[in-house]
């Protein structure tokens, strides 16, 4: 048994159209550790969602492996068994339950997907609702719309639950709900992993969210990941000039706020047309010469577990990479 | 010193008998931001469209809404205007961005079109190059490029959507804007921006706002003042400093307590047990009662929102509180939200 619940290399996929492609995920490495929570963060657009899809392979990737404890995930029964170990919950718990089917239905669901023996369901679905702080019997028998929004993304986690799963991935579980209904859910969530060592990976754009959340967090930038590390490091010591960014942006809920700063320009730029370079040169306030011609890999920077893809880390690095002629941007 | 710009009272807003606003009073300056903060349901939205008196017919509304525009001798009594008198009221003294400037916008009309429609229905003067001109110059107001007027929606961003809806509001130079969660569907470099862009036009043009939000760090960035709504009601209001610094209603108090600071402890907040009660089937006396860790026996009583520091109002009969008793952990029993 590795310490990696999954682990991903190089993982890319793309979205054609017309003549354009769109490169929605573009060389993402990462690793999922067994019962860990971790946070990927990005703005909208920033491939976060994609690349959950695709590592359940909801979603074809154009290049990349994806491994479950140190086995890659290839063919159609590898599938199944990754399904069975690693889950998902979506953001919109209004979308993703069928409105004609009861709860007990629509939790029961992937046990009858996996073939597991019928006389086993009831017992099960009633573990997981309880699990999820919903009484079985006042909830077995409703139908989503006698439902609330809490309510429902609890019974959206108690169907991903009932194969019980290793992993959890949570893909804004919590960003259409209110403050008390989503400090409940997120209780949910944090206890799942106390007791079941259940690892989580939470897609958020809520910085603070994650940062109070999460074990480590990677923040995407354009199909990227362009830092990784502890939560701690990359909130309180970001160390890319994108995350600095970011984190100066969140709103600050003491009166008076966070005072002056300085706000990042323009938009994320379309995944058709990535910028050569770093992919974040143009809007970079702190960009220097070689950025617009050399693609920087993740470099070691702060904390111990800490890696930022930008060349402030390594400004040698960009002149060698010149010297040589070898730009990763055009290998790219 | 004069009378507030904007006075609302009483106001009350009911559906079939279920009061969705009950008994809602405010001021706003001329020239100050308020914040409404609350979760979902507790009536700010309703709010908001009952000053523009733009409920569905379902919804009954009471109570007086008085507007004294600066450029008018005559105060406005809202409350008391028909649709029509309305049609004068709407975006040329008073207007709304509304939640979701995603799908406020007719996605076949190109946006100068949309906003020439909205100048030369509410504020016709001059031809069509003076219309032109004031396009031209509201875009520029809110950081566009004119150009982008020749475009579709779907051709821009959900930032600049949010841009082109508030070019929108300001197209008549009302006094008052409410702001119904404007950043809610947006990233926080775009939330930033945006926010950043409507504190620049308050000062730059004298702009009342006020500011709809679940998002209290929003409220606080922006607001001077800040009211909280529970079931309906406002339960507290103040000045932004003194409600984040000292919280008088245990509701408030809970809100704040939810948000994570970063630097700070790390823990997640503890939630509120239950959810808000069904408007047609509110608790007896303090309508938080039931989820409060405080509630005693003479919060059977309803209370009035009352002054409790200076410029502070909280509607709690504990209050002003010195200092909030430790709660004992909430018994963890599963509560169904």
């Amino acid at each position: 048994m590795t310490e990696a619940l999954m682990e991903i290399r190089d993982l890319a996929v793309q979205f054609r159209a017309h003549r354009t492609v769109a490169r929605a995920v573009d060389g993402v490495s990462l690793e999922w550790r067994r019962g860990e929570i971790l946070g990927v963060v990005g703005e909208s657009g920033c491939g976060k969602s994609t690349l959950a899809r695709a590592m359940l392979g909801l979603l074809e990737p154009a290049a990349g492996s994806v491994a479950v404890d140190g086995q890659a995930v290839n063919g159609k029964a590898s599938l199944g068994e990754l399904r069975r170990r690693v889950q998902m919950i979506f953001q919109d718990p209004y979308q993703t339950l069928n409105p004609r089917q009861r709860v007990r239905t629509i939790v029961a669901e992937p046990l009858v997907v996996q073939g597991v023996p019928r006389g086993e369901h009831p017992e099960r679905v009633r573990r997981a609702l309880e699990d999820v702080g919903l009484e079985p019997e006042r909830f077995g028998e409703r139908y989503p719309h006698q439902l609330s929004g809490g309510q429902r993304q609890r019974v959206a986690i108690a169907a991903a639950l009932v194969l019980e799963p290793e992993g959890l991935i949570c893909d804004e579980p919590v960003s259409m709900l209110d403050a008390s209904v989503r400090a409940q859910i997120l209780a949910v969530l944090v206890e799942l992993r106390r007791v079941r060592d259940l690892a989580l990976i939470f897609i958020t754009h809520d910085l603070s969210l994650a940062w109070s959340l999460c074990d480590r967090i990677a923040v995407m930038y354009l199909g990227r990941v362009v830092e990784q590390g502890m939560a701690t490091d990359v909130i309180e010591r970001p160390q890319h000039p994108y995350t600095q960014a970011l984190v100066t942006a969140i709103p600050v809920p003491t009166a008076g706020g966070g005072g002056e700063r300085e706000l990042l320009k323009g938009e994320l730029p379309d995944a058709t047309d990535v910028p050569g370079g770093c992919r974040f040169h143009p809007r970079c306030p702190r960009r220097f010469e070689p950025c617009d011609r050399v693609d920087p890999p993740l470099l070691a920077a702060g904390g111990s577990d800490q890696l930022a893809a930008c060349l402030l880390h390594d400004p040698t690095l960009g002149a060698a990479q010149l010297s040589t002629g070898t730009s990763r941007s055009d290998a790219g | 010193m004069s009378a507030p710009l904007l006075e609302v009272s009483e106001l009350r807003v009911d559906h079939g008998g279920r009061p969705i606003v009950d008994g809602v009073d405010f001021s706003l300056e001329r020239g100050e931001a308020l914040g409404l903060a609350g979760e979902s349901g507790c009536g700010k939205t309703t709010t908001a469209l009952a000053l523009m008196k733009l409920l569905p017919p379902t919804l009954r509304q009471q109570g007086t809404i008085t507007l004294r525009p600066p450029k008018q001798d005559e105060p406005i009594n809202i409350g008391r205007r028909t649709e029509a008198g309305m049609q004068v009221v709407r975006w040329r003294h008073i207007s709304l961005v509304f939640q979701g400037a995603m799908n406020s916008l007719d996605p076949v009309q190109r946006v100068d079109a949309q906003m020439a429609e909205a100048i030369t229905l509410h504020a016709a003067r001059g031809g069509a190059d003076a219309v032109r001109g004031r396009i031209a110059e509201l875009l520029t107001t809110v950081g566009l490029m004119p150009g982008l007027g020749r475009r579709y929606p779907h051709q821009l961003s959900g930032g600049q959507r949010q841009r082109v809806m508030i070019a929108l509001a300001l197209a008549c130079s009302p006094s008052v804007v409410i702001a119904d969660e404007p950043t809610t569907a947006l990233d926080v470099v775009m939330q930033a921006q945006v926010l950043e862009l409507l504190e620049r036009l308050r000062s730059e043009l004298g702009l009342a706002l006020m500011l709809i939000s679940h998002d209290l760090g929003v409220l606080a960035e922006t607001c001077d003042r800040i009211a909280v709504m529970y079931a309906g009601r406002i339960v507290e209001i103040g000045p932004v400093r003194s409600v984040f610094d000292s919280p008088q209603h245990p509701y408030t108090k809970r809100l704040l307590a939810s948000l994570p600071v970063i630097g700070g402890e790390r823990a997640l907040a503890e939630p509120i047990p239950g959810g808000p009660p069904d408007p047609g089937d509110m608790p007896e006396g303090c309508r938080f009662r039931p989820r409060c860790p405080y509630a005693a026996e003479k919060c059977l009583a309803d209370p009035a929102l009352r002054e409790v520091a200076a410029g502070q109002a909280a509607a709690c009969h504990f209050a002003p509180w010195a200092t909030w008793p430790e709660v004992e952990a909430a018994t963890r029993s599963p509560v169904a939200s």
